[in-house]
């Protein structure tokens, strides 16, 4: 195996190597940059962008806070998100149980239904979803992203949930329903535990959706220090402080560290699941 | 009860003879809550458009009228939705051929496994974890007049290229696209050496030995393998740039300066948050699921899996 490997990877064109290592420091400057100038000052970063800090003074940081209300905004994201993450999973499970157990011609219409759903980019329907807002008198409110997120992602969340039910041998579930078992006590006692794995992916996925998501939020629950998300406060510092980027640099950080504390837990997990539903749609 | 009769409605069929086809439904009851979650917030919504691009509604609490087809009338007529309409094409037509043999060829080489490629993925990923609104901050801070460029530039005395990259109405919509390539290339690239690892070692071998170098075999051998991949990762990105890109240019441009880098996404956004023309904005948006239907169709067509 490593033999093969090595036969694979031999006589790349060094010219390959320039090319992509020189698109990884590409990749790489952008976040050094934030890194770096979150502990200086406008006309440090201006004049050595690349030198390391003198200090590490976290003034930046303290002041994108407060300015930001970053505290606020994190809570807010905290709360949209776990509780969107929720109402997708008691939303999605059930869905994809009756899915994959279902077979026959329903479960097939159904399934094709959230199949097509993959292709329908959210963006579209904006405008609309601001008006049904309005309709229901939770526009500008936190609660509306709680109902709203979870629809954006339920095609994916079914799709591949689905697929890790569809796994589990059907004789499992028989045996138990003659033992009396009923269909609610199968799916919570049967299928849940038996699909940890799918139920974490799309959990991830659902997260990194949920936290990152900038111009629903903005739209829906609107500008409000006491509703908006982290993601929709940080701009707010361009503003705010007169382009000092340190300040502005340093907030990003901030709102980021959530994702990457995760990144970091989980790594292999949370790129297998970034695969799949990619691969997916 | 009502579970058991509902499904029928929402996804109308007559298959309910047998006993067997009785019992399926009522699981299936199971999945009813999801389907109308999905119908609530977003197949109602988006059906919502094809009625609300013929009024006349001049802001979200004002009263709106029927008028027909003249928002199309007005749009067709206005040339800032021409200037959107070639931005976009511009931003699909210069982004997507860079992006997607670049991410291929990337990816290609990290399926390699050379040396350092467990630190090249983790690099490659970056940018899928980035939010829009940081990624942005990011690149304000880069590009901006006093920003980390023009201060490099300076630095090694080019000062000549200084420019307000975001600011000018030569640079914004290129400015724009580079961020685009910034962020889709890695996750795309990982994307492909997923697939790409799954190519049996023989069929490589193979052509090493009638050798076939390793560009060859890339484009050759490799290619055609994940041809119908290819599509889908296409698919994927032009779905995500030409209905999205609204989120990245308000943060970077504002669509600006004048309307140099609004795009048709942009412009729905701007019709209906900046102006109050909410019929306008939705006429724009019938244009923009209409091409961006047309288009998934075209790369599904030309991509088809040829076997």
């Amino acid at each position: 195996m490593a033999n093969a490997r090595n036969s694979r990877s031999n006589r790349i064109n060094p010219l390959a190597h320039a090319f992509v290592w020189f698109y990884a420091l590409l990749l790489v400057i952008p976040i050094y940059f934030m890194l770096v100038s979150s502990f200086k000052e406008n006309t440090a970063i201006f004049n050595s962008p690349f030198a390391l800090p003198t200090s590490l003074s976290l003034d930046n940081f303290v002041n994108a806070w407060d300015w930001a209300a970053l505290g606020t905004g994190l809570v807010n994201s905290v709360l949209v998100t776990g509780i969107a993450e929720i109402i997708t999973l008691a939303l999605a499970i059930p869905a994809a149980y009756a899915i994959a157990r279902s077979g026959g011609r329903i479960g097939g219409i159904v399934e094709k239904f959230f199949g097509a759903g993959l292709l329908i980019p959210g963006f579209a329907a904006l405008v609309p979803t601001v008006i049904l807002a309005i309709g229901i008198h939770l526009f500008h409110t936190r609660e509306f992203l709680y109902l709203f997120f979870p629809a954006t992602v339920l095609p994916l969340s079914i799709i591949l949930l689905t697929q890790f039910m569809r796994a589990i041998p059907a004789e499992l579930e028989e045996s138990a329903m003659i033992d009396g078992a009923s269909r609610l006590r199968v799916l919570i006692s049967i299928y849940i535990p038996l699909t940890v794995a799918g139920i974490a992916t799309i959990s991830i996925l659902n997260f990194l959706t949920f936290w990152n998501e900038y111009l629903f939020a903005l739209i829906l629950a609107g500008p409000d220090p006491e509703v908006r998300t982290a993601q929709v406060a940080l701009p707010n510092l361009v503003s705010q402080t007169n382009t000092q980027y340190g300040v502005l640099l340093a907030g990003g950080l901030l709102t980021m560290i959530p994702v990457y504390v995760v990144y970091m837990i989980l790594n292999r997990r949370l790129e297998d699941a970034l695969l799949q539903g990619a691969v997916k749609n | 009860m009502a579970i058991k009769s509902l499904p029928d409605v929402v996804v109308a069929t007559p298959q309910r003879k047998s006993r067997e086809n009785r019992v399926k439904p009522a699981l299936l009851g199971l999945s009813l809550p999801a389907i109308l979650w999905y119908l609530a917030f977003t197949i109602g919504p988006l059906f919502a458009i094809f009625y609300i691009a013929l009024l006349d509604w001049p802001g979200f609490i004002a009263p709106s009228s029927f008028v027909g087809l003249k928002n199309f009338q007005t749009m067709f007529a206005d040339p800032v939705f021409w200037q959107a309409a070639r931005n976009s094409l511009v931003q699909l037509a210069v982004v997507l051929p860079i992006m997607l043999p670049v991410s291929f060829m990337v990816g290609y080489y990290v399926s390699l496994k050379p040396r350092g490629h467990r630190i090249l993925r983790v690099i490659l990923f970056t940018p899928a974890l980035i939010s829009l609104a940081a990624r942005s901050i990011v690149f304000l801070s880069i590009f901006s007049p006093t920003g980390m460029l023009n201060g490099l530039l300076r630095g090694v005395g080019l000062d000549s290229l200084a420019t307000p990259w975001l600011a000018s109405q030569s640079t914004a919509l290129g400015t724009v696209m580079a961020v685009d390539l910034w962020s889709g290339i890695g996750f795309t690239a990982i994307l492909f050496s997923a697939r790409l690892s799954s190519i049996p070692e023989e069929v490589m071998e193979a052509a090493e030995l009638d050798g076939a170098g390793q560009w060859r075999r890339m484009w050759g051998i490799a290619y055609p393998i994940c041809h119908d991949y290819f599509g889908v990762l296409l698919m994927l990105q032009f779905i995500w740039m030409f209905f999205a890109s609204a989120g990245s240019i308000l943060l970077l441009t504002n669509g600006g300066p004048g309307n140099s880098s609004t795009t048709l996404s942009f412009l729905v956004y701007n019709k209906a948050f900046r102006e109050s023309q909410i019929g306008y904005s939705q006429a724009v948006g019938v244009i923009l699921f209409a091409v961006g239907i047309a288009g998934m169709v075209l790369i599904r067509r030309a991509f088809r899996p040829k076997y």
